[in-house]
């Protein structure tokens, strides 16, 4: 009884899928009808600001639906435009970790609402959003791994500056389309406000570093 | 009707790959207590008689109702409407949310200026909140107890479906930002807020039976439209424009991975 059941499943799946799926649209469709909405589907106060929505090279690389994986060319081709985006301060690239720690802590900057961008001196690093940061600190987010003894693991040598930098101002250098925000060659920071955030990182007398 | 629904379902069961269900046990999470406490008590059911007048009163410059508006089940019948959106209607020749066929019904119905509803749509937080707003929760609560199971029966629909999974993932911006970077895994947070793990049924399944919602810390309702709205404004992308087509393709996505959960409104928001 079961295994005729299982038989006529097996006679009918192919025609299922063959009729069922062939009536959704195909990628390439899909993908023209999408982009005509997010062109005509929203609003900024400049045309600069709805540039937002323009993907570069590397944003459509990492925009993989679904379980699709990304392959090893598009991998390489992702490392090589972070590491060609890469700009570096002309002072060094530690800087003060206390400026560093409020800039870890702020959350705003950048955002568009009723026709207005947000007024802010500079734009937050939004660290605390996704990373556990200070001992003890409970209002932290846990997208990204914890970042609490970021300098005692790894000391403040000249190499763990630069690879902090790095990470910061383009973490697809290192991991290709990871969560991580491009943050340094977005725009969404400048070189100097990662400096600070470096030393917030790896500097001994930061409280990222502290015992609890 | 009933072979086309069978061809729907077994094209989403051969088509569309499932997360498995986690199982997330939140005993021991205090946060979780307290908003539990706190939905069980919603004052967000104050706004279903609001919107119950609404939608029976003779409102706009052409002092109508919206008993004659077709929600997908016929003119003003509502049970089990919002359960079946989005879906295609041939008369906008568009497929539509709840929010954008509202929008469509007090325009052509009533009279209203498209942007003058679209302007009050979104309630300044502690006021007594827009007719939108109390809309929308009165229609989607005659569909509580129900199940969500929009049609895919056309090509339209199909179309929304799939470009709604495109936007999910499209990442872009200062940020990088798709949906998927928040709501792509589970147990997740922002801070101390928890996000919805939308690739998976369970979580989809919380977003479709749970919107329009009582936000406490705004006081009043807010709409599927409003959270994506907030999303796009949290990512640093452009204003989301109110029952744009790509809204109505992320919420026929969203809620075709939640199909099958019983609808539950209003749903209690931090």
């Amino acid at each position: 009884m079961r295994k005729s059941w299982m038989k006529g499943m097996l006679l009918f799946a192919p025609a299922l899928i063959a009729v069922g799926c062939a009536s959704y649209p195909d990628e390439a469709t899909t993908r023209g009808l999408a982009e005509k909405m997010v062109s005509t589907d929203f609003t900024a106060p400049t045309p600069a600001l709805l540039n937002r929505l323009v993907q570069d090279r590397s944003q459509q690389i990492c925009s993989k639906i679904a379980d699709a994986k990304l392959t090893q060319e598009e991998a390489a081709e992702v490392v090589k435009l972070a590491r060609a985006s890469i700009r570096y301060p002309s002072g060094g690239l530690v800087g003060d970790w206390k400026i560093g720690d409020k800039l870890a802590h702020n959350g705003a900057g950048g955002r568009i609402q009723r026709g207005q961008l947000e007024k802010r001196k500079e734009n937050g690093g939004l660290c605390q959003n996704c990373h556990a940061l200070a001992p003890g600190e409970i209002n932290v987010g846990n997208i990204g791994p914890s970042l609490t003894g970021y300098g005692s693991q790894r000391g403040n040598s000249e190499p763990v500056a630069k690879l902090t930098y790095e990470r910061i101002y383009n973490g697809w250098a290192y991991a290709p389309c990871s969560n991580m925000p491009r943050l340094g060659a977005t725009g969404h920071l400048t070189p100097e406000q990662i400096t600070h955030l470096v030393a917030y990182l790896i500097d001994p007398q930061s409280p990222i570093n502290q015992k609890k | 009707m009933r072979m086309n629904r069978g061809f729907a379902a077994a094209c989403l069961a051969c088509c569309a790959t499932w997360g498995t269900v986690a199982a997330q046990d939140k005993a021991g999470d205090g946060l979780a207590i307290g908003r539990q406490m706190l939905a069980e008590d919603n004052p967000g059911e104050l706004w279903i008689e609001q919107g119950k007048a609404l939608f029976h009163g003779l409102r706009g410059p052409r002092k109508a109702s919206l008993e004659r508006c077709d929600f997908g089940m016929g003119p003003g019948k509502l049970e089990g409407a919002a359960a079946q959106l989005p879906r295609y209607f041939a008369d906008t020749d568009k497929v539509q949310d709840l929010e954008s066929r509202l929008l469509t019904c007090m325009v052509q119905i009533q009279g209203f200026q498209h942007e003058d509803i679209v302007k009050r749509a979104v309630s300044p937080a502690g006021s007594n909140g827009s007719d939108v707003e109390a809309l929308a929760l009165y229609i989607t609560s005659r569909s509580n107890g129900m199940k969500m199971n929009p049609p895919l029966s056309h090509v339209k629909e199909r179309e929304a479906y799939k470009a709604g999974e495109y936007l999910f993932f499209r990442r872009s911006g200062q940020t990088d930002f798709g949906c998927v970077q928040c709501h792509g895994e589970a147990n997740k947070r922002i801070r101390l807020q928890d996000l919805l793990h939308m690739t998976d049924k369970k979580g989809a399944q919380e977003v479709a039976s749970t919107w329009p919602a009582y936000r406490g810390g705004h006081y009043v309702i807010r709409t599927m439209q409003w959270r994506l709205y907030d999303c796009f404004w949290q990512m640093r992308l452009p204003e989301l424009k109110y029952g744009s087509d790509t809204s109505i393709a992320l919420i026929s996505y969203l809620h075709h991975q939640g199909s099958g959960v019983v609808i539950k409104v209003p749903g209690f928001k931090r």
